[in-house]
């Protein structure tokens, strides 16, 4: 009975954050009475509904398309690299200085040579995404294979097994749960990178349907867009979280909770 | 049956200090052979090598000078013939109970039916029924020592080596796994033992199980005495006999002096 009423609440506390900032926004946007700047909810809410029933869906596509390739090549390679380079010290020498160089500097500053080299197009976000997601994955798992516990291998070892099913039965497992929370934080930087590849070097998606409304100086169809872009990404997480409890069920920490 | 299963001939190990300074000779000229069938215990203060010897056993070390001989060959890695079980058991998370077992008969390409049929036999045999589908944080601390030497067994390895296996459990579960390993080691007179070398600091457990005790002396680590325990078995019936305790006596008179300093040092 009160855990059923736990649980209740438990489910209850995000709703309560989502509620306060409602509340918040509109008594801002009553203070602020200005509906270009502080549009009030219901006319938020209506933009989005008017977009559902026109361009909503394809701008949603063309933003996922652009993050299927640019995340899907993003966060293949940097897992290759990272296992690459946790087998051999002497590859780890050569990349580390690479990644370590260009890990800092934001997708964002690539801008204007991603336009000269592709044009406004696809080309633009696809590899604004690429390179925000490479890196955290490529460190994530590299961290993770080189901090599997000697004792497993040891122990697999003893129990007659070959390198290869080292490597396949007891590495990539026991550093499953640093390659997925890489995998986390590249999706969310990629999400990021996404929408400003799309502002100013794509001629589709949400972050070029942002830059649509301010031609057209409705502040409504901006904020409507911004909510999208911020529900979608919600769920995009959702998604790699459920991914996360599904395969790490076997873990102490996040098999139970999330 | 004096044959030397395994050997180890003037084995040193040094290990490089990890700052400066100079090397660390955990073992210093270790001589000792290891007859078929016999149950050893090794028992020192902490530093003395006793784990490092064990690795060497089982292959994941190699010695810096000496040899490690196993049924007369070089012991050059770990191999499926010599059993280890953990300290702190080292079971595989992402397997469940029934998946830890029978890893061992995996890797060697046993099929799936055999395998399965192993595993369950030695579920059984340790007292895991019904735990086979959970995984090894949902089990208590002697059952998750239940699972690794099951999983040992899992290979008929010929020689089982067990680092400090039971020095995570209170004295009870200890008790009760200690007359467990020794009936699944056949104290009570099978034809067919393996021979063991089990590392522990509970001298009363070095006596109440070994046919020999080697006592270690550390700085460097080294053999200081082996002492024979010529007591029936099987041992279950052995635990308050006064030739237990004299020899636990005789054992910790051995150790003593390195064992207060040793605490010493550590409390410094």
């Amino acid at each position: 009975m009160s855990s059923a009423l736990r649980r209740v609440a438990t489910a209850a506390q995000p709703m309560i954050g989502i509620a306060a900032l409602i509340a918040a926004w509109q008594a801002a946007s009553v203070i602020a009475a200005n509906p270009t700047l502080a549009p009030p909810l219901g006319a938020i809410a209506r933009q989005i509904a008017a977009m559902a029933s026109t361009d909503l869906l394809n701008d949603v596509v063309a933003s996922l398309v652009h993050l299927l390739l640019g995340y899907g090549c993003g966060a293949i390679l940097g897992l290759v690299l990272a296992l690459l380079a946790a087998r051999s010290e002497w590859f780890a020498a050569i990349l580390d200085p690479y990644v370590e160089f260009l890990r800092p500097i934001s997708a964002i500053a690539w801008i204007p040579i991603a336009i000269l080299l592709f044009g406004v197009g696809r080309g633009v976000p696809v590899f604004l995404i690429f390179y925000a997601s490479l890196f955290p994955i490529l460190v994530s798992t590299l961290d993770g294979v080189r901090s599997v516990d000697r004792g497993l291998i040891n122990a697999g070892r003893a129990l007659g097994a070959s390198r290869r099913l080292v490597v396949t039965n007891i590495i990539l497992p026991a550093a499953l749960p640093s390659i997925l929370s890489g995998a986390r934080l590249s999706l969310g930087v990629a999400w990021v990178a996404m929408v400003a590849g799309e502002l100013v070097g794509a001629d589709a998606g949400l972050g070029w349907r942002i830059m649509w409304y301010q031609e057209f100086f409705s502040m409504d169809g901006v904020m409507a867009t911004i909510v999208v872009i911020g529900a979608v990404g919600w769920l995009l997480d959702a998604l790699l979280r459920a991914l996360q409890r599904r395969l790490l069920a076997w873990s102490p920490t996040t098999g139970a909770r999330g | 049956m004096t044959v030397a299963v395994l050997r180890l001939a003037g084995v040193t190990k040094t290990f490089r200090a990890p700052r400066g300074g100079g090397d660390v000779v955990a073992l210093s000229g270790v001589d000792l052979d290891v007859r078929e069938g016999e149950f050893l215990t090794v028992v020192g203060p902490s530093g003395c090598g006793k784990s490092t010897m064990l690795s060497l056993v089982a292959g994941f070390a190699q010695p810096t000078a000496g040899e490690v001989l196993f049924q007369g060959q070089p012991v050059l890695e770990p191999g499926p013939e010599r059993g280890v079980m953990f300290q702190d058991y080292a079971l595989f998370p992402w397997r469940t109970v029934m998946g830890n077992i029978e890893f061992g008969p995996y890797a060697l390409g046993v099929g799936k039916a055999e395998r399965r049929g192993r595993a369950r036999e030695l579920i059984q045999l340790v007292g895991l029924e019904g735990f086979e589908d959970r995984y090894p944080h949902e089990l208590s601390g002697g059952m998750r020592q239940r699972c690794a030497l099951a999983r040992m067994l899992a290979n008929n390895p010929t020689m089982w080596l067990m680092d400090e296996p039971l020095a995570a459990v209170d004295l009870q579960t200890r008790i009760i796994l200690q007359d467990e390993l020794l009936r699944l080691w056949g104290d009570g007179g099978s034809a067919k033992r393996s021979t063991v070398l089990f590392v522990t600091h509970g001298i009363d457990e070095a006596v109440l199980l070994a046919d020999r005790v080697v006592v270690m002396a550390r700085r460097p680590g080294r053999i200081k005495a082996i002492v024979d325990v010529n007591l029936p078995r099987p041992r279950a019936a052995q635990r308050s006999s006064p030739a237990l305790a004299e020899l636990v006596g005789r054992v910790w008179d051995l150790i003593r002096d390195e064992a207060v300093r040793a605490i010493a040092e550590e409390t410094n």
